[in-house]
């Protein structure tokens, strides 16, 4: 099978978190002998080359960043110029999301599942995960280590039966995370979070506080 | 303050706005912005918001202003076209770039990972739309994108039903 993948992120392709998970997912479909070309939306002027791909191919994956609960603004803008096409078409998306918990991305899921019927195409599911925000400020060898588990996503996806599967259903991880975690968790947010992303904010040339009320001095 | 931020071809907030001034109470404490001829790119995602200059965007365009407005505003009505029964680029556009209102830091709230929020007051959200909007999805977008920043939705009301989302502005 021969996919389209299109990187739904408005952010430039060499700091993007969905480029680095695509790049894991190919790896897995190209294991199990599928074939692939990538674009992205975030340089305006490819759309055109993007849209005709969509067209001119079957099988088509976007891989997006939840923004808001729901599809990237830039991204949104792209979908509105492409023409209606019929259920051969198999359009089938990925969302990630910085937020940990799988009841995160639902809103934005429910956008997706919905947004096929639009565009005349079938629907081939939604792979959901979070918690991929740090991917950007990780070295290139711990980038390779965390986006892995796409690797396997992809392989699935190779089998032709989308997002459907169990194995991607259950990819997602936890719905919410029980109590003693959040507990856990949020005490780290309190703490060693808040020093992490300061030492993240210096490195990128930060010297005030993060939490800063800028409009009120 | 109520305020309206109109995306829409149409420019349907100047009705919405004439009928607010008509029912009297609170007519002087709004404001419409009709974003027609302004620049406002969409979100870059580049988070400089969040982790180089705190509470400000990397993007020098018409928006900013508007921000402002809206983190001071009691309500921040969306008068969007629709499209997919969502609202339109134009008006997600005005929603992701909301991001310099938030922190970096995060916290645990009803059980969900949120953001702390940069300022104490924040606005409630309303929409109001034009076309074949998906009301039902609409409603849980909006009350998500509230829940994001500490505040409530408004709820959602297609262009037939303005005067109601009127009667919430006053």
């Amino acid at each position: 099978m021969h996919v389209v993948i299109i990187n739904g992120s408005p952010r430039v392709r060499k700091y993007s978190n969905t480029e680095k998970i695509i790049a894991a997912f190919a790896k897995g479909l190209s294991e199990k002998g599928s074939t692939f070309e990538t674009y992205a939306v975030s340089d305006r002027n490819t759309w055109d080359v993007i849209r005709d791909a969509y067209i001119k191919n079957d099988e088509i994956l976007i891989a997006l960043p939840l923004y808001v609960e729901c599809v990237p603004g830039l991204l949104l803008e792209f979908l509105e110029t492409l023409p209606r096409k019929d259920e051969h078409t198999r359009l089938s998306f990925l969302l990630q999301s910085g937020f940990a918990e799988g009841c995160q991305l639902r809103c934005g899921e429910e956008f997706l599942a919905k947004l096929p019927a639009y565009l005349g195409v079938r629907y081939g599911g939604c792979l959901v995960k979070g918690d991929n925000f740090g991917i950007r400020i990780l070295g290139e060898e711990k980038q390779a280590q965390v986006t892995k588990p796409y690797q396997a996503m992809g392989e699935l996806f190779a089998e032709e039966d989308g997002f459907f599967r169990e194995e991607a259903q259950k990819f997602t991880g936890p719905e919410y995370f029980p109590l003693p975690v959040r507990l856990i968790v949020g005490l780290l947010f309190k703490t060693l979070g808040k020093k992490m992303f300061q030492k993240a904010a210096a490195s990128w040339g930060c010297s005030v506080p993060l939490d800063e009320k800028v409009w009120e001095a | 303050m109520v305020l309206m931020v109109d995306t829409t071809t149409e420019h349907i907030g100047k009705v919405i706005a004439e009928e607010l001034s008509r029912s009297g109470d609170n007519a002087d404490g709004f404001e419409l912005i009709d974003t027609t001829g302004m620049h406002i790119s969409h979100c870059v995602g580049c988070n400089y918001c969040w982790l180089k200059t705190p509470g400000v965007c990397a993007i020098q365009d018409d928006y900013e202003p508007i921000l402002r407005k809206m983190s001071k505003a009691d309500q921040v009505w969306l008068i969007s076209d629709t499209r997919f029964g969502f609202v339109s680029w134009q008006t997600k556009n005005i929603v992701d770039r909301i991001m310099p209102l938030v922190t970096m830091y995060l916290k645990f709230q009803d059980g969900q990972m949120r953001h702390v929020m940069r300022y104490d007051h924040q606005p409630d959200i309303g929409i109001i739309y034009t076309g074949d909007g998906d009301q039902v999805y609409l409603e849980r977008w909006c009350q998500r994108t509230a829940l994001n920043i500490g505040s409530r939705s408004l709820g959602v009301f297609s262009d037939s039903q303005r005067k109601e989302a009127v009667s919430c502005m006053l």
